[in-house]
């Protein structure tokens, strides 16, 4: 007897816990029309950005944030001009395979690349996910960002430079050809400048400087790429 | 059983999963049933195997931390920071203070927003779904200071080689302590509904029960070996960062059924809140990160560095050969263990309660398969 008397007083109990919940507003918020403020830190999309008075990229092409990459998920494109220095031709970024890491916000030494509190990309088409700088760009013109301080690319190094022997300087010497395309590891699969999108690449391995951080010998690539 | 006189029942084999509600991932049982009492229960793993030790082998050590957070994705920081820890013993890396205790808060909280998944759906598994939406809406809370601080909810690529990668913003420490306040009050209503609800009483009392024994035969960690009765916690018998510094208490309980491992669960909360209030308090000015050059190249050797997670003992075993790729990889996770454990539990109980001790046992899949 004293147990259902206990039983039941410890239902009635944990209902009223529940039940102090009658009346109480509502938290949730109705999403296409309401939306949730992104703290400022939020990782969301890969955008390119752009300098604030003069409009244009502030990217270099040093190659950092690519070489960061842990999935291969950015490509960049440069030719150079008769000086030797490099030009952007085009910045892709792979979203179906990007992780959101932010590892390619943090090489960036010219606050080029950062990872803004945007989310709503999904698209019905895996393609369509594979953004190209003009779209980059355009996305990140109303992200708020800080100028770091070194500005000269060339003169003056990062404090740190980041991987000596693996700096631009290197990646010149061994990539005299007008484009230099990731190394995609594992199965990733990134589309290759020239090529439609559609068109998956054949197995044969892309162009890749030997300096690349993000391929390991030739032994596990050909291992993973099977 | 089939006692009754005249009542002849055959054996036959059940599937559960691999994708059913209460498996909690893609986990699939092979049960052998009499009526309704289980004989036998063999679990099929591999579903969820995304090769990624072997995809280790092809980053930096730098890359290899957002592919941690992948391994157990509800306690990722501890994932974090176990393979930070195995790469600082192998590069001799230095931690900075501020970092150190930026860590315990990270990790502690979210071991609690682990215990609150857990919470929330072995409740939902048991029947009772209030207590879901309860875990949930504090695990919340969490989750927007993981993303005020490193911009991630579940992903983080917080704790690195050398420290963390950000420093807490300063809205964070007092949403923190406003989240402490308010939690011990929460884990009170969290037990009302629960602890001594005649249901689920019924349902989770001397169900499953794990001797201690068997659970050091089959290396069984964290509460789910804590509840069987063997006070063992690397937290304080082996610790690694700052967690000598904190005044915690261990929890643990007798038998080793079901409701104890609860208990036990309830009661590592309130814990884990002690140690984040102690090391807000704490905690110094200072640099967040020493010096580490990117694609740093650690000495060879191998190394082997262990934390506890919310499910157990979670190792990496680090093999590298001086370059800046490590030549093997190998984590090493709770979970698997508490699944390996589950056809000993299981056998003589009935199906229903399988989800039960499946629940209580908080595996995981990517823990398992990885």
């Amino acid at each position: 007897m004293k147990k259902l008397v206990d039983a039941i007083r410890n239902l009635v109990v944990g209902l009223f816990t529940t039940g102090k919940h009658l009346g109480r507003h509502a938290v949730t918020l109705q999403y296409p029309t309401q939306k949730w403020e992104m703290p400022e830190r939020s990782r969301g999309i890969v955008v390119l950005l752009s300098d604030k008075e003069s409009g244009e990229l502030n990217c270099t092409v040093c190659m950092l944030c690519m070489r960061a990459c842990p999935t291969g998920a950015i490509t960049i494109e440069f030719e150079k001009d008769e000086k030797g220095k490099r030009i952007l031709k085009d910045f892709i970024v792979d979203n179906g395979i990007c992780c959101f890491c932010g590892l390619c916000e943090e090489a960036c030494n010219f606050a080029a690349i950062k990872m803004a509190g945007k989310y709503e990309f999904s698209t019905e088409d895996r393609e369509t996910l594979i953004w190209h700088q003009d779209r980059l760009q355009e996305i990140g013109r109303g992200v708020p960002y800080e100028k770091p301080v070194r500005k000269k690319p060339a003169a003056k190094p990062a404090a740190e430079p980041p991987n000596a022997g693996d700096g631009p300087a290197a990646a010149e010497s061994a990539q005299p050809e007008v484009t230099a395309v990731a190394n995609p590891p594992g199965d990733a699969v990134i589309t290759k400048p020239g090529q439609p999108a559609e068109s998956r690449p054949a197995p044969e391995p892309p162009a890749r400087p030997d300096e690349n951080p993000i391929e390991g010998d030739d032994g596990k690539s050909a291992e993973d790429q099977k | 059983m089939s006692e009754a006189q005249g009542l002849h029942t055959k054996e036959f084999t059940l599937n559960v999963g691999p994708h059913h509600p209460s498996t909690h991932g893609v986990c699939r049982f092979v049960l052998q049933m009499e009526g309704e009492v289980i004989t036998s229960v063999t679990p099929v793993i591999g579903y969820l195997h995304r090769a990624l030790e072997k995809i280790c082998e092809n980053r930096t050590y730098e890359q290899i931390i957002p592919i941690t957070d992948r391994f157990e994705y509800c306690t990722a920081m501890s994932c974090n920071m176990g393979f930070s820890l195995a790469t600082e013993k192998l590069a001799g890396l230095e931690v900075p203070e501020r970092a150190e205790y930026l860590r315990v808060i990270m990790l502690e909280l979210n071991r609690i927003a682990s215990h609150l998944i857990w919470f929330g759906t072995t409740s939902l598994d048991l029947g009772a779904i209030t207590p879901f939406l309860y875990g949930f809406r504090e695990r919340e809370d969490i989750l927007d200071m993981f993303e005020m601080t490193c911009g991630q909810r579940l992903t983080f690529n917080y704790i690195r080689p050398g420290g963390v990668s950000k420093d807490i913003p300063k809205a964070f420490i007092p949403v923190c302590k406003k989240f402490l306040d308010a939690f011990s009050a929460k884990v009170d209503d969290y037990e009302r509904v629960l602890t001594e609800n005649p249901i689920f009483i019924a349902r989770n009392k001397d169900v499953g029960i794990l001797k201690p024994e068997t659970a050091i035969a089959y290396s069984v960690s964290g509460p789910s070996l804590r509840a069987s009765g063997v006070k063992y916690d690397l937290r304080r018998d082996d610790p690694y960062s700052i967690y000598d510094r904190f005044d915690f208490e261990i929890p643990t309980r007798e038998n080793g059924d079901c409701y104890d491992r609860y208990i036990v669960r309830i009661r590592e909360m309130r814990e884990s809140a002690k140690i984040v209030r102690q090391a807000i308090e704490q905690i110094p000015e200072g640099p967040i990160r020493s010096k580490v050059k990117m694609n740093f190249k650690p000495p060879a050797g191998e190394v082997y560095c262990r934390v506890e997670n919310s499910r157990g003992e979670m190792g990496f075993y680090i093999q590298s050969v001086g370059e800046k790729m490590p030549l093997r990889v190998k984590m090493r996770g709770g979970s698997y263990n508490q699944l390996q454990v589950m056809p000993v539990l299981c056998v003589g109980h009935k199906i229903a309660d399988l989800v039960a001790i499946m629940a209580s046992m908080d595996i995981i899949m990517p823990d398992v398969d990885r």
